[in-house]
């Protein structure tokens, strides 16, 4: 039974209704070009909502962010019921080159992590492969103006001129949201960075690449400490990396890592100041019954996940997410099927690389539901209490204002229903990898290849 | 034999992927670069397994024995395993040179590198326990690539000169066999050659090992223009990972695995070198 005070529990069943306490998700927004052709710099990379679900932000694969504020809902304009608008949009990173090794450091944004706001401004921290900057974001709605020295559009006075003294007056203007980066967070990490995490001290930060995890003072940034490595001696001897890395919503000594063979490691930094010797390992035997050459692959953790409680976390390997509790590691207390159908195409999935895709997962608000991507623009959400769940389509079809969603459904074999798609039908290409659960609200943001989409719960 | 097919194909896919990933933009992505390797090392343990036992069954039993004999550093109990008979140390400090190595893939003398690919293998595997560091070899072993490979890939033990040596000799046995009509036939011709611990011409061998696959042509398309190329890029093998995770295994695929590592195509061998050198760049 949800005790989430969000549940909307809707008196009627209606239209296969599932996946997190009888929501009905409806289309809210779409952002992005409609344009078939989409350029390889638009791709959004992550998606992320700041503490207060007021902001949204997204990174590209062109190192830009943009960031949504949400309208506030105002009797003006009863319809909008809280649409994300564009707030500000920044170039984060440039291509870089790096000329020891001649390698080109791609400018993709691979997170973003808001920090919890102090006072007016915002801030986040945005990555790419090898690099972290914060960035305060800020507005301004007012400008100085009678300078003395200065005529207003910025030209120095011929001090000459100057007969009076005069003190600048503050004039409202029209609002403008400035982006000015603030800390720079460079040249720590060998390889590519995968993670960054704020701690709960607001203080400190974690960023981790393939086989290192560092922890950073947000105010200092020409030094971090290296908290775990797992380089071998010899590189040779390589048996896994890291993939995702996580701080403790509350505990701020605590850490989680996953690796590529399928484990979670939880460290505690009071115990060492290197956390090589992990406190709990979590892992699930592999089940030998469906051992097959990818089976490495699949087990591989794409996503590592804190729930808001702090008691469990989730995990996204390739076919499945998997709920464990902090206090239990030898397996978790939930497994959910993604898309097992595509247990038997492993190997044409290897052949087109999708196999390798990452995919993340998130918690609602309340932790009742989970929420992750797949193929054919597919996103599927479970409910942990009614063990419901339902798959989602973000399409450009179903994009009618406040149309509710309808359920989909993949067949497996045999006798294709009507509505239902086929496993070979399904489009690899268009696949969800970031989606974001508003913290408070059953507010979704979805990022389909180029667009982002917005889908709200139907109020009463 | 499908299994075989299957793995062969898979096995070619996991190279080229390696291959492209060194010109991809970001450069090489360590965990990609990481699973696929895996994924080339199950494939390449089933291509050996399923091709060792359906085609030297006889011949490994008379190997075996013998490479046991000859056998004298092996840490491992490797039933055929002919270990180190051919003292891998010395041979390690010889630089095998493979300028025919493109030449050489296209010959196909697929079977009658079994016996001797198995008696590499575990010579290959005694080259494991035993080697010392062969990064001053890198360059030199990128240049026989082609025929370390296979033993430092049935072996996943590093590419270290001593290995590709050691794999030389045996390598050179077969140079004898190359002659010879195809696989049972040259397994035994093999067997025998792999008893002359000369070491000698392991760039030759080699290649004719590499080349005698005869599922070699697919393995060409890709490395067909590439070789010299792969060659050079490609740094020690990767055996960091085949001897960790498969240390058990590959006692059972032993047998197969010397077959396999050198008929499984060169190109496979290059590729895990590539994956060496990418982890050895980082």
């Amino acid at each position: 039974m949800c005790v989430c005070s969000l549940c909307v529990s809707a008196p009627r069943a209606a239209a296969g209704v599932g996946g997190g306490n009888d929501f009905q998700w409806c289309f809210s927004q779409v952002k992005g070009a409609i344009d078939e052709d989409v350029a390889e710099a638009d791709i959004i990379s992550t998606v992320e909502f700041n503490y207060s679900g007021e902001l949204l932000a997204t990174g590209d694969k062109g190192g830009r962010v943009v960031i949504f504020q949400r309208e506030q809902e105002s009797k003006n304009r009863p319809l909008s019921r809280g649409e994300y608008n564009v707030y500000s949009t920044f170039q984060s990173h440039e291509p870089e080159f790096d000329y020891l090794k001649s390698l080109e450091i791609e400018e993709k944004i691979n997170k973003i992590r808001w920090l919890p706001q102090q006072n007016a401004a915002h801030f986040l921290l945005s990555t790419n492969d090898k690099t972290i900057k914060l960035w305060k974001i800020s507005e301004r709605d007012k400008r100085a103006e009678g300078y003395n020295l200065k005529d207003e559009d910025g030209r120095l006075r011929d001090p000459f001129r100057i007969s009076t003294l005069r003190v600048p007056v503050l004039m409202p203007m029209d609002l403008m949201v400035e982006a000015s980066p603030r800390r720079i967070f460079a040249n720590a990490h060998t390889y590519h960075i995968n993670s960054i995490s704020v701690n709960s001290d607001h203080e400190t930060y974690l960023s981790a690449d393939d086989l290192r995890i560092n922890l950073w003072h947000l105010e200092i940034t020409d030094r971090s400490f290296n908290i775990v490595d797992i380089k071998p001696a010899n590189m040779e001897e390589l048996t896994e990396v890291i993939t995702a890395a996580e701080c403790h919503p509350h505990q701020c000594n605590v850490f989680v890592y996953s690796s590529s063979k399928g484990t979670i490691r939880l460290c505690d930094m009071r115990a060492a100041a290197l956390c090589d010797r992990h406190s709990k390992f979590f892992e699930e035997p592999e089940d030998p019954s469906s051992r097959s050459f990818f089976s490495e692959i699949i087990s591989s953790i794409s996503d590592v996940k804190f729930s808001h409680s702090g008691r469990y976390m989730m995990t996204r390997d390739y076919l499945s997410v998997k709920v464990w509790d902090l206090n239990m590691e030898n397996r978790p207390v939930e497994t959910y099927q993604v898309h097992e159908y595509l247990r038997s195409k492993l190997c044409s999935l290897y052949e087109n690389d999708c196999i390798f895709d990452k995919f993340e997962c998130c918690w609602n608000g309340s932790d009742s539901a989970i929420m992750t991507g797949s193929y054919n623009n597919f996103f599927r959400m479970f409910d942990r209490n009614t063990r419901r769940d339902i798959t989602l389509e973000a399409s450009r079809e179903n994009s009618k204002p406040r149309a509710t969603l309808k359920p989909r459904k993949v067949c497996t074999g045999g006798k294709r229903k009507k509505d239902e798609i086929s496993v070979d039908s399904l489009d690899f290409n268009k696949k969800i990898l970031h989606t974001a659960w508003h913290p408070k609200e059953n507010v979704i943001a979805v990022a389909a290849t180029n667009n982002l989409y917005i889908f709200q719960d139907k109020m009463n | 034999m499908e299994y075989k097919v299957e793995a062969h194909r898979i096995m070619s896919i996991s190279l080229g992927k390696i291959y492209n990933s060194r010109v991809q933009r970001g450069g090489i992505k360590l965990h990609k670069n990481l699973l696929v390797s895996l994924v080339l090392r199950s494939a390449r343990q089933v291509y050996l397994s399923d091709y060792y036992s359906g085609v030297c069954l006889n011949t490994q039993h008379v190997e075996a024995k013998e490479w046991e004999l000859m056998d004298s550093n092996q840490e491992k109990p490797l039933t055929p395993a002919p270990e180190e008979s051919l003292s891998p140390s010395t041979d390690c400090n010889q630089n095998p040179v493979v300028p025919e190595d493109p030449e050489v893939q296209h010959t196909s003398q697929a079977v009658e590198d079994s016996t001797d690919l198995h008696s590499v293998y575990s010579k290959h595997q005694a080259e494991e326990e035993s080697s010392s560091e062969d990064s001053t070899t890198d360059v030199s072993l990128t240049s026989s690539p082609v025929t370390c490979e296979s033993q430092c890939e049935a072996k996943g033990a590093e590419v270290s000169s001593s290995d590709c040596e050691a794999d030389a000799n045996p390598a050179t046995v077969t140079e004898g066999n190359s002659q010879q009509p195809p696989k049972a036939h040259s397994c035994s011709n093999r067997k025998r050659t792999a008893e002359k611990t000369a070491s000698n011409d392991s760039p030759v061998k080699r290649t004719k090992v590499t080349s005698s696959n005869s599922s070699e042509e697919e393995a060409e398309e890709m490395d067909t223009g590439n070789v010299s190329n792969l060659i050079t890029i490609f740094g020690s093998s990767f055996s960091g990972l085949l001897t960790k995770e498969s240390s058990e295994p590959e006692a059972e695929t032993e047998d197969s695995d010397s077959g396999s590592g050198q008929i499984c195509c060169d190109q496979m061998l290059k590729n895990l070198n590539p994956w060496s050198t990418a982890i050895v760049a980082f």
